[in-house]
């Protein structure tokens, strides 16, 4: 749920946590000495409530769903959910083979790729552009920011509105003799999904790639000036190289979220969904709410969690768990 | 969102650099004509939306429907129809209520996990740090049947209902924000120094008179970031809420979903109050965003801790 702005936080953290860190000496000096009292007097219990409500609604759920898989539920057994009839992988072999399961890990991932490809080049745009002072920098950065801060849901119901038939879009194209047909419906509507995706997600690598701007040293500057570089040299040879970190975490987060994305699509086209916009999420969610098929649903669903595991295992190597093991240590 | 503001947190403070005309042309990096068509193209980009939802909410519902970017006729009675014709008045107060205590609970629950977190060696903290950052990532759809299931069973077992209830959303929105915001107050704790906190231990405060005391009000920029993320994820769910509620529980996000999916076929759809209903939605999000981004620049270059 929601993955965009759960995931979006993490520059900021390693950001917040670089700015405030005190200088490393302290820590180092006094590290020794506060073992001894942290060990006697450790208000583990403090994990309790946050641990337990995380627990309950997320770990036995997540085994639940997985549980859920091997049995045959449907609306009627599901109340009684306990005694339905086991059935092993069945579910599986159903969802891979007899669904349109592949169709939409397909377009899930083709989507999310193509929306990651245009969304780079204008974030880095966008930092490019506003990296230095000028007048009204501050206004316009904040309306960069505006896509990345609307809803999900306010987007997708703008939008839709603006791609229906005969509407701004259609009548904007039809003035320079453009008729595209349909945008909601049939194949246009995936080119439609990427468009509003990109839309909606471009300021976040735009932030990304401006923190990592922020993280050329002057001198760096200073010293292409004096070798005369070009601007594109420069931005190529000397510039993009620190750009490559915060990017590729940009990608990770963007293809996780982009992946997870489930109100975009469900509120752009509504439900039964174009089946050229029938991705992972949506799908999953019609198998249960629409067909109820929930076993199926929920073996779809663990296919999903797998193919999310992907991305997801090469953030959790990338991202750095934790200073205080190394006080001092930056980055 | 919390991402934004952080970045221009930062760049504000470096602006204060001794930063001649001269060093401006150092550190450029395009020519300023490119620069201004960027700029504009860009700007153009993200306004024009966002100009057509204010347009399109004044303008009629035929109008719009033929098209029309600036409106032939203007009325503002879209604004005053939404409260009832899209269940606006009752979903925005259940996403206040529900997102808003989300939001109080979750910083508060985050700060005493993350404090001990941050603070005390103990086995299997990296596998919670790491759990944190997993858990994220879960798909929502992979949870909202499990979770529904088990709201639906503690009204079977244990004679609770849960389900159609704002309790439901709570809980669960709660829980989905906890590690994202458990995982903020943890790298705005580790920049605390520990001095304060041992001077009040020594002075004989508890576990908790130290949290309350020297945590809580020095990490106060942390506890608002986190507060803010968590009310952002109540207000934006709409998978959850769709499943979860019934018409009287119902989130601004799904009256304004199942509006917009109603005005289907037949006649010329309401897009006027969809767009008005959008602008309502939106606002609360956008104004917080602006008040959080000043707030948050203050907070990280005077902030407390040097």
């Amino acid at each position: 749920m929601s993955t965009d702005s759960l995931t979006a936080g993490k520059p900021m953290r390693r950001k917040s946590s670089r700015d405030a860190k005190p200088g490393p000496q302290s820590q180092d000096n006094t590290s020794r000495r506060r073992k001894g009292l942290s060990e006697r007097n450790r208000p583990l219990w403090m994990l309790i409530p946050g641990g337990l409500l995380m627990i309950i609604i997320i770990v036995v759920p997540l085994l639940l769903g997985i549980f859920m898989s091997g049995l045959d539920l449907d609306q009627y057994s599901l109340r009684k959910w306990v005694s339905a009839p086991f059935i092993g992988v069945q579910n599986f072999v159903e969802a891979l083979t007899a669904s349109p399961l592949l169709h939409a890990i397909w377009l899930s991932v083709s989507y999310s790729l193509l929306a990651m490809v245009v969304t780079i080049p204008l974030g880095i745009a966008g930092a490019v552009a506003t990296q230095n002072a000028f007048k009204g920098r501050a206004v316009i950065r904040s309306i960069f920011l505006i896509p990345y801060v609307l809803p999900s849901f306010v987007v997708a119901t703008v939008w839709r509105t603006m791609f229906q038939p005969g509407s701004v879009i259609d009548s904007l194209l039809h003035s320079v003799g453009i008729d595209a047909g349909l945008w909601l419906n049939g194949p246009n509507s995936y080119w439609t999904l990427i468009l509003v995706q990109i839309w909606a997600s471009w300021p976040f690598v735009y932030l990304l790639a401006l923190s990592g701007l922020q993280s050329v040293d002057h001198e760096v500057h200073e010293a292409s000036a004096l070798d005369g570089a070009l601007w594109w040299n420069k931005l190529r040879y000397v510039v993009f190289p620190y750009l490559k970190g915060p990017l590729s975490l940009a990608f990770l987060i963007g293809m996780l979220h982009h992946i997870n994305n489930f109100t975009l699509p469900f509120v752009l086209f509504g439900i039964p969904a174009p089946s050229d916009v029938e991705l992972l999420p949506i799908l999953t969610y019609v198998t249960s709410f629409q067909s109820f098929r929930f076993g199926l649903s929920a073996a779809m669903a663990f296919i999903s969690l797998i193919l999310i595991a992907i991305p997801l295992f090469v953030y959790l190597r990338a991202v750095k768990l934790d200073d205080a093991e190394t006080p001092g240590g930056k980055k | 969102m919390s991402t934004a503001t952080a970045a221009v947190g930062r760049q504000a403070s470096e602006d204060f650099r001794p930063g001649s005309k001269r060093q401006h042309e150092v550190t450029r990096l395009m020519p300023g004509p490119m620069l201004a068509i960027i700029l504009t193209a860009l700007c153009a980009l993200v306004l024009i939306p966002v100009a057509y939802i204010f347009l399109a909410s004044v303008n009629s519902d035929i109008g719009v429907a033929r098209g029309e970017f600036l409106p032939s006729s203007f009325s503002f009675e879209n604004y005053s129809k939404i409260w009832t014709s899209v269940g606006l008045a009752t979903g925005l107060t259940n996403s206040v209520l529900v997102a808003g205590s989300t939001a109080v609970v979750s910083a508060l629950m985050s700060i005493a996990t993350a404090y001990v977190l941050v603070r005390y060696q103990f086995r299997g903290r990296l596998t919670i740090l790491r759990g944190l950052l997993g858990l994220q990532s879960v798909p929502g759809t992979l949870m909202v049947l499990p979770v529904f299931v088990l709201f639906s069973s503690s009204a079977t077992y244990l004679g609770i209902q849960v389900i159609g209830t704002q309790w439901g959303l709570f809980i669960t929105y709660l829980t989905f924000a906890m590690p994202f915001s458990t995982w903020v107050m943890v790298t705005y704790l580790r920049g605390l120094p520990r001095e304060l906190e041992e001077a009040a231990r020594i002075d004989g405060a508890s576990n908790i008179g130290v949290l309350v005391r020297i945590i809580l009000p020095l990490s106060w920029p942390g506890v608002v970031v986190s507060g803010i993320f968590a009310f952002l994820l109540g207000w934006n769910d709409v998978l959850f809420a769709s499943v979860m509620t019934r018409p009287e529980s119902q989130t601004a996000a799904v009256a304004l979903q199942v509006f917009g999916a109603s005005q289907e076929g037949g006649a010329i759809p309401f897009y006027g109050q969809m767009m008005a209903a959008s602008l309502v939605c939106a606002a609360p999000v956008v104004i917080l965003y602006l008040i959080f981004q000043r707030y948050l620049v203050g907070g990280l270059t005077a902030g407390g801790v040097k």
